[in-house]
């Protein structure tokens, strides 16, 4: 909200040009007449911005008076400017818990932006360092995202994010593209850094699994004394379709060299065959997902007319499912209204490929 | 869609902390308590946290359509320890009486994360405006592209923001795990940076009159350079010369010195070496022009003259202490560059070593970071005033702010003890807010 015009020290003004008609406003009334003024002092003195100009000359109505809140308002900025108007010195977070250190009833961290919710922490970014060490390793030396994401503790879509995103940078470099390098600085400067050195704390969680709500009931399984009840079991118990944590992990292959070091295996072999492990997981992956598309464009037919491409598939108009409605299903059928440009449907698109 | 309205949006008397960087709002941030709920009905208190809530998450989202988004299971995740779970398989968990061994709980998976041994909750209702992160103007604010979720909603009405390199104008779009939006650099620039008018004022304010109208005359000048310079630009390219394009290259980079020295040193600068500065900005505006004309003998000894002319100003000015500091970045920036930086530094032959390594380290910082009038911010760009305190990204986004992108990782979860959702209010008050929105779930 900009701050009200107040017309504070305009009334000597209006006194001025009641007694005397002037033709400029610039002259400065409370030097030229010490005429006593009909308010308060503290509005005056507040308002000492507006002082040069006068704002409503010909009225009579006497200006609002700046409110308590508002005097208290303009009184914290001048005191808390030079700590919050400009960053930090020095690359650190400038985050409100510098100077409230408890917010109800409890202890602010300094890495908490919001004192009142103290499950929200203002967590490490990765430098621009650490996004280039990264870089190298996936590109230049041609590890395998997963062995990057277990050496320096990055999960494995924030790994592809950042190379992803550091290809486009490359390219924007190459084609001289101006990009916003004040920005990114002064950014970065702002938050909390990781460089990805080994003296660090691991940068994030990278074994994270998704916590079913099938399973955050309580359950009561009968089990004999003797039973050996694993992981296993218990997914089997909370419902048909549930995994084991050990089918969710985004990385079994840390699990199989632990097992492998548990098993008297020297740490720097089992590493070896993670890396390979990692790698040839991946290899199969990206052949399993090239022979799919290659399987989707043999089903396709493709005429090249110059102007348009015309793509054929093969398709059962006959294929509706039992009601009709499939999803699947082509073709207008009888009865069955196009939903697609209805009023009142969501036309946003939900994916982007 | 029509916009709720923007009456005292940051008023003081009846606070509402908005998505925003506004001083106001951090003003109203430190005053935000949660309210005294023990003498209120349990409908009121429900009522007030959806209030308080709503009008920080997606106040321009119409009640309606925030209703329709609202997930009344929020996510979660464990993080599990490939170490313990290669020595266990989950067996132990029911030995002893039936929930594991008493002696030493150390290895538990979902505890993993305590370090203080003591057990820490998963903040589920931290969790209720997670949803609406997912949305792209929300996930740009975040991202710190805008300086408030409606000026990022503009931005995407306005065409500036893609989604996987495709323009996408729907505010409302829902982002999915791995989808890149990205900003128009512009935009990002002007909406993070100082405003023009403002950041003027500023500066006059503590500097004297003259100081102040030399500044101006200044960025008049550099206006009219930068002019020749898109002319300048353009006949080169026709021409194609080798040679004179080394001369345009040697007057552009002495102007550009000139220019730092006016605008940057005007506080360690006296009056007759400015005055001698705007002259040489005038000479080699006109040597710029002169050579451009095809025939001309004299470009050669003009610029070596002008060149001659600087070094002999640069050198007069004295290097003060304050800037010590500088010095220490430009030399450690000068040991990466290594050879390369050697050549261009003996062609200032007249200098000493630590002026020349100031003068290296200004001139990379404008080549980064150039006054430029064209800008409709204030250049060179500094971040805004009252931003710092509001400048944290969630781990769901990994952003490179130099290309103006951001990944959509993954929709924001729980884990113990933290939520990724960034909500300025108490959880006390977020479950109130939980259990109004349940209420129709």
């Amino acid at each position: 909200m900009p701050p009200r015009i107040r017309g504070g020290s305009c009334q000597p003004q209006l006194l001025l040009n009641f007694l005397e008609p002037l033709p400029s406003s610039s002259l400065s009334p409370s030097a030229a007449l010490a005429i006593p003024l009909h308010r308060p002092t503290a509005s005056s003195s507040s308002s000492s911005s507006s002082s040069s100009q006068c704002s409503r000359a010909f009225s009579t109505t006497p200006a609002p008076q700046a409110s308590r809140l508002r005097r208290k308002f303009k009184e914290w900025c001048e005191n808390n400017a030079p700590l919050f108007r400009e960053p930090n010195e020095g690359g650190r977070t400038n985050y409100v818990s510098r100077i409230l250190k408890t917010s109800d009833f409890n202890d602010v961290t300094p890495d908490q932006p919001f004192p009142n919710n103290p499950h929200f922490r203002s967590e490490k970014v990765l430098s621009e360092r650490a996004r280039e060490k990264i870089w190298e390793t996936v590109m230049e030396k041609g590890m395998p995202l997963k062995a990057v994401s277990a050496q320096y503790h990055v999960d494995m879509r924030r790994v592809a994010a950042v190379v992803r995103m550091k290809q486009i940078e490359k390219r924007w470099e190459r084609e001289n593209k101006p990009m916003a390098l004040p920005y990114a600085r002064a950014i970065v400067d702002m938050l909390p850094r990781a460089n990805l050195t080994i003296h660090e704390k691991p940068f994030e969680s990278i074994n994270d699994i998704h916590v079913h709500s099938y399973t955050t009931q309580q359950l009561f399984v009968p089990a004999s004394e003797s039973r050996e009840f694993t992981r296993a079991d218990a997914a089997k118990a909370f419902g048909d379709r549930i995994l084991p944590p050990d089918a969710k992990m985004r990385i079994p292959e840390l699990v199989e060299m632990e097992k492998e070091i548990a098993g008297g295996m020297d740490p720097h072999t089992a590493r070896a065959g993670f890396v390979k492990r990692a790698a040839q997981s991946e290899h199969d992956f990206a052949a399993k997902q090239k022979a799919r598309l290659q399987a989707a464009e043999a089903r396709r037919t493709r005429v090249d007319t110059g102007r348009f491409e015309f793509r054929f598939e093969k398709f059962n108009a006959e294929d509706v499912g039992p009601t009709g409605r499939s999803r699947s299903a082509v073709g207008w059928r009888y009865g069955m209204p196009l939903m697609d440009r209805k009023r009142g449907a969501v036309k946003i698109p939900t994916s982007v490929e | 869609m029509k916009q709720r309205r923007l009456l005292r949006f940051h008023g003081l008397k009846r606070p509402r902390v908005r998505q925003t960087w506004n001083k106001y709002n951090l003003f109203n941030l430190l005053r935000l308590r949660t309210p005294l709920l023990q003498n209120k009905t349990f409908f009121q208190q429900k009522w007030i946290g959806k209030s308080m809530t709503r009008g920080y998450h997606g106040e321009h989202i119409k009640e309606y359509q925030w209703e329709r988004m609202f997930s009344r299971r929020p996510l979660s995740t464990v993080n599990m320890d490939p170490a313990y779970m290669a020595r266990n398989d989950g067996s132990e968990q029911a030995t002893g009486r039936g929930s594991g061994r008493l002696l030493k709980q150390r290895g538990r998976p979902g505890e993993k994360g305590t370090e203080d041994g003591s057990t820490k909750r998963t903040p589920y209702m931290q969790m209720v405006f997670a949803p609406m992160e997912r949305r792209l103007d929300i996930s740009v604010f975040r991202a710190l592209f805008a300086s408030s979720a409606r000026q990022a909603r503009q931005f995407v009405l306005h065409g500036a923001v893609t989604v996987n390199g495709k323009k996408m104008t729907y505010p409302g779009y829902l982002l999915n795990p791995g989808d890149m939006f990205q900003v128009d650099v512009e935009r990002v620039m002007a909406a993070t940076g100082k405003p023009k008018r403002g950041s003027r004022d500023q500066k006059a304010l503590p500097t004297t009159a003259t100081e102040s109208a030399e500044g101006e005359e200044a960025d008049a000048e550099g206006a009219v350079t930068e002019a020749a310079e898109g002319a300048e630009e353009a006949v080169d390219a026709a021409a194609a010369d080798a040679a004179k394009e080394k001369h345009m290259a040697a007057l552009k980079d002495i102007k550009q010195r000139a220019q730092k020295f006016m605008l940057v040193k005007s506080a360690h600068v006296r009056a007759k070496q400015k005055k001698s500065l705007r002259k040489l900005l005038q000479d080699v505006k006109t040597a710029m022009a002169s050579a451009q004309k095809p025939s001309d003998p004299s470009s050669l000894s003009e610029m070596n003259e002008v060149e001659r002319e600087l070094t002999a100003l640069v050198s007069q000015l004295t290097i003060n202490s304050n800037q010590a500091k500088k010095d220490e970045s430009a030399r450690r920036k000068q040991e990466q560059e290594g050879s390369s930086s050697t050549t261009t530094t003996n062609s200032l032959g007249l200098l000493t070593d630590k002026q020349r390594l100031v003068l290296r380290w200004m001139m990379r910082g404008e080549a980064e970071n150039p006054h430029d009038a064209s800008k409709p911010y204030a250049t060179p760009w500094k971040p805004r005033d009252w931003m710092s305190p509001f400048a944290f990204i969630p781990r769901y986004l990994e952003v490179n702010q130099r290309i103006c992108a951001a990944v959509y990782l993954r929709h924001p979860v729980a884990r113990a003890g933290l939520s990724e959702v960034p909500t300025p209010f108490s959880p006390q008050l977020s479950q109130l807010a939980f259990n109004w929105y349940l209420r129709r779930g």
